[in-house]
């Protein structure tokens, strides 16, 4: 890989059309980057010229409060988005690691699927319309404004999860949902044997909570200090009535599960859980990678005790957090002596994919990323996505061999 | 012919039809053109699809696919002849998996059915179309379906997980919103059988809420029901659907079910709050006053089940019930932003006084998506005209407001004009790269979605 000698960062749709354009035709690779929180995802880019900063393009074009619809630019911070909804009462479930860096459009392009979306869906549900500029410099609009909208291919859909391989996108439309006016945390210790009783209660209480981890390790990301081992966290959102019944509920439920203790906190609620979405793209230096695995909710114990097992057979220290309603599993593992990681983490990840092929890699700042298998086995649709990459960027401009199957 | 010779053979003489009365009663969906198929075929397995394909595409036949025909853009309608693929016989839930919440089923499954298969488990399918009780899950996934509940639970794309699906070639592949890779889950979703035949889908299930409040609303004049509508969103409280019915639809639908609707009124909104018991209470509320200061003349809420099923039944049978109006309708299907509701109804209004047609409104108000009911006698052809330039206006208006000229019914074959009026050519170059990597011979639906020269090959009736 060569490093970018150039970095740009275009101000408006059409700098940045001319500046595709103008890489397109002289043959230079162009590397997108926006808040740079999700760089540990995908493969370094085969080669790049240039570095295109999508923080150029800033702000929120339209807030069109009483239609429940919002409008940004791609490079905006996700921060900056969910704060001005929220003063409105209004919030869009993005769920980003890292808001105050993470960017609209890289969450987007990323795909990133966020602990929530068992309730309230993923980002992507939420988009309505786009602005993308492609690899020759041609910027097409998507969808629009509206909340319903079957005119054409769902070319934003696309777009989204597509890791700036079919274009850069340049502004994102947005529904918006009401803020639940409140939310409470739950946090207990939750000595090992509990672990698989405490996750079952969990995902079958009547009233859902918008979020439920259990968590092993992640100290530093997540309280900031040395706590107990294993961990129960659980978000409750809604009115006030919602969580009186759904904090009963969930008590009896952690009982039942032995749970000895539980802290409630109502103040710093949503900012706690914050910390655990930071948590999946937190690298100890350079000697971690963190994986990110999807088996469905009734495997997913069985898919930790798996990872766990590996780590142990490779010598690594493994961290878990389980999403206990959506039943992902992210697992980082890394070693004190880094050294020693490079050597071991090649090995892991083969074992890993024999037994989870779908597991991906979230986090890492691991020299030989390149190694690794880091989008997991191809999917099956592969060859499809080969020629869609074909149609929109036949020079692989963008982000070349930064996705799945080397696209 | 060689085509009939092949398709029988390889799929056996009762899956293949050919008579004259069988390709009449394939030429139309409920659009009101039609056109001329070369042979229907009624396919029982991913296989047969694949076969007919093939067969298909050997003989330089298009191919149609076909659910139930509820369609209204003239998507399921073989323009060009062809083949139609009619998912009658697939309409099998293949796998329910209540634990993980979600069902794989065929694409002729009605929609209906399976939320009646998921209401033992407590779960139900939420994308409910007025056409819920006919139209199939297969139809809904190439037109993003909406309905009622879409305002709450989103449409159709939102609950789609995975498709497997028979491409231009006759091959098979599959598609999972949890791969890694480009998300063709969703381009495929509302792309109108264009891209690729769906044989199967893994669907997302609902648990059925645990409070279910409905209420009517009555108004003495149009302006102020959407106004209530518009302010009831942008208070920020969207409810589980929020439907409005104008007089010219109440009036039809009482006469037709009884429902208990106000007959005198100038409009009603439809309202339905789900959830938990004490949020729906409170949202009833919240609703009941804002449409009360907006002069709503009553606010009624359903007191039993029964009552609820029969304004239900009242709203997803209106279409039906103008029938006692005039002998046809032609159903404008667009969508404004929620706070432009009130001028885009004024709009309607205008335009059909203007054109001399008697319009009817009933639609998913809290979306703002607008379904004026144009009626008219298809045996009169100065109303033909009169309806074709009402529409016009209707959608010239929504465009105007910052709308879009479909909201939930597709382009098919009626609207394919249009997208040059909200799509530039490099917007809709974007979606013909798509269709080139699926569909290169443009076989499968031809004369769908993109407007005459959009797309460089589209297969030719031989
Ligand atoms: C009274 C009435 C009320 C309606 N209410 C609503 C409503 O509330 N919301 C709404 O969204 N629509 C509504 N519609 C429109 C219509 O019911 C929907 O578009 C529905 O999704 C069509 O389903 P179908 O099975 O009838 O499909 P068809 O009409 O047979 O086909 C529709 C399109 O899907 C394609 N297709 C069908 N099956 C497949 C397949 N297996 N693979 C690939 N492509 C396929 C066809 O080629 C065609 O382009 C209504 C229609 C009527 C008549």
């Amino acid at each position: 890989m060569r490093t970018a000698r150039q970095r740009v960062a275009p101000e408006s749709t059409q700098a940045l059309s001319q500046m595709l354009a103008r890489c397109d035709r002289n043959g230079e690779k162009v590397r997108i980057a926006g808040g740079e929180t999700l760089a540990g995802m995908g493969l370094p880019p085969e080669r790049a010229d240039v570095t295109l900063l999508t923080t150029g393009l800033s702000g929120v074009i339209a807030n069109e409060r009483a239609d429940l619809v919002v409008a940004a630019r791609a490079g905006t911070p996700v921060r900056d988005v969910s704060i001005l909804l929220a003063s409105q009462g209004q919030f869009v479930p993005f769920d980003a690691p890292r808001p105050l860096d993470a960017t609209v459009g890289g969450t987007l392009a990323a795909g990133w699927a966020g602990p929530r979306r068992h309730c309230y869906g993923r980002a992507r549900d939420y988009v309505l319309g786009s602005t993308i500029v492609l690899a020759d410099g041609t910027i097409a609009r998507a969808g629009g404004m509206v909340v319903k909208n079957v005119a054409g291919y769902d070319m934003s859909r696309l777009y989204v999860g597509s890791f700036g391989t079919l274009g850069v996108l340049a502004r994102a439309n947005f529904k918006t949902i009401p803020l639940p006016p409140k939310a409470r945390l739950f946090l207990a210790p939750l000595p090992e044997r509990t672990r698989e009783r405490a996750c079952t209660q969990l995902s079958t209480l009547a009233i859902r909570p918008s979020a439920a981890f259990w968590i092993d390790g992640f100290h530093q990301a997540i309280d900031g200090d040395e706590g107990p081992e294993g961990r129960i966290l659980a978000l409750l959102e809604g009115s006030d009535a919602l969580l009186e019944r759904a904090t009963l509920a969930l008590r009896s439920a952690l009982g039942r599960a032995g749970v000895p203790q539980t802290r409630v906190i109502d103040a710093g609620a949503r900012e706690a859980f914050e910390r655990v979405v930071d948590a999946y793209v937190a690298c100890l230096g350079e000697r971690s990678v963190t994986y990110r695995l999807y088996p469905l909710v009734p495997d997913s114990q069985r898919t930790v005790i798996a990872v766990e097992a590996l780590a142990r057979r490779f010598e690594l220290r493994n961290e878990t957090i389980l999403d206990v309603m959506n039943g992902d599993v992210v697992a980082r593992v890394s070693d004190f002596d880094s050294q020693a990681f490079g050597a071991k983490i090649e090995a892991f990840d083969d074992a890993l994919h024999e037994s989870e092929p779908r597991a991906l890699v979230v986090a890492s700042k691991h020299p030989h990323r390149a190694r690794l298998r880091v989008w997991g086995a191809p999917p099956a649709a592969i060859e499809r996505m080969r020629e869609l990459k074909a149609r929109f960027d036949p020079n692989r401009t963008l982000n070349p061999g930064c996705f799945v199957g080397g696209i | 012919m060689i085509l009939l010779e092949r398709l029988i053979e390889a799929l056996g003489s009762d899956a293949v039809k050919a008579a004259p009365e069988d390709l009449a009663a394939y030429a139309f969906d409920a659009y009101t053109d039609g056109g001329t198929p070369s042979a229907i075929v009624l396919p029982g397995s991913t296989r047969d699809v694949s076969a007919t394909v093939k067969i298909a595409r050997d003989c330089g036949e298009p191919i149609v696919a076909r659910g139930a025909g509820t369609g209204l853009c003239g998507g399921a309608v073989p323009t060009v002849g062809g083949v139609v693929l009619s998912f009658a016989r697939m309409n099998r839930i293949l796998e329910f998996d209540e634990r993980n919440r979600r069902a794989r089923v065929q694409p002729g499954v009605i929609n209906l059915d399976l939320s009646r298969h998921a209401a033992a488990s407590g779960l139900f399918y939420a994308p409910d179309p007025s056409s819920q009780q006919v139209s199939t899950l297969g139809g809904n996934i190439a037109t993003n379906a909406g309905g009622p509940h879409c305002l709450s639970y989103g449409t159709t794309v939102n609950h789609v997980l995975g498709l497997e699906v028979v491409d231009a070639g006759g091959e098979v592949f599959s598609t999972s919103v949890e791969d890694a890779g480009y998300d063709l889950t969703a381009a495929l979703v509302g792309s109108e059988g264009t891209l690729g035949i769906v044989t199967s889908a893994w669907l997302r299930l609902s648990e059925l809420p645990e409070s279910v409040r409905v209420s009517l609303a009555a108004f003495d004049d149009i302006d102020s029901a959407s106004e209530a509508v518009s302010a009831v969103i942008a208070a920020g409280i969207l409810p589980t659907a929020l439907e409005m019915m104008d007089a010219v639809i109440v009036r039809a639908v009482e006469a037709a079910f009884h429902a208990g609707y106000p007959t005198e009124a100038a409009a009603v909104l439809l309202v339905e709050n789900a959830g938990l018991r004490e949020d729906v209470a409170a949202a009833q509320d919240a609703i009941e006053s804002i449409v009360l200061q907006h002069a709503a003349r009553s606010w009624r809420s359903a007191e039993s089940r029964t009552e609820r099923d029969a304004l239900w039944a009242g709203r997803k049978g209106a279409a039906g019930a103008t029938g006692r109006i005039a002998p046809n309708y032609y159903t404008q299907d667009v969508c404004v932003p929620r706070s432009k509701l009130p001028q885009a109804l004024r709009a309607v209004e205008a335009a059909a006084r203007a054109n001399g047609i008697t319009v009817g409104n009933v639609f998913h108000a809290g979306d703002g998506n607008l379904h004026p009911l144009l009626m008219y006698d298809r045996r009169d052809r100065r109303q033909v005209g009169a309806v074709v330039e009402t529409g016009n206006e209707i959608l010239q208006c929504a465009i105007e407001l910052g709308g879009t000229i479909s909201g939930e019914h597709g382009i098919g074959w009626e609207k394919r004009e249009a997208m040059t009026r909200v799509y530039s050519t490099a917007d809709l170059a974007a979606m013909a790269r798509v269709r080139d990597v699926f569909d290169p011979a443009g076989a499968l639906n031809p004369e769908k979605i993109f407007p005459r020269g959009a797309r460089c090959p589209e297969v030719v009736p031989p």
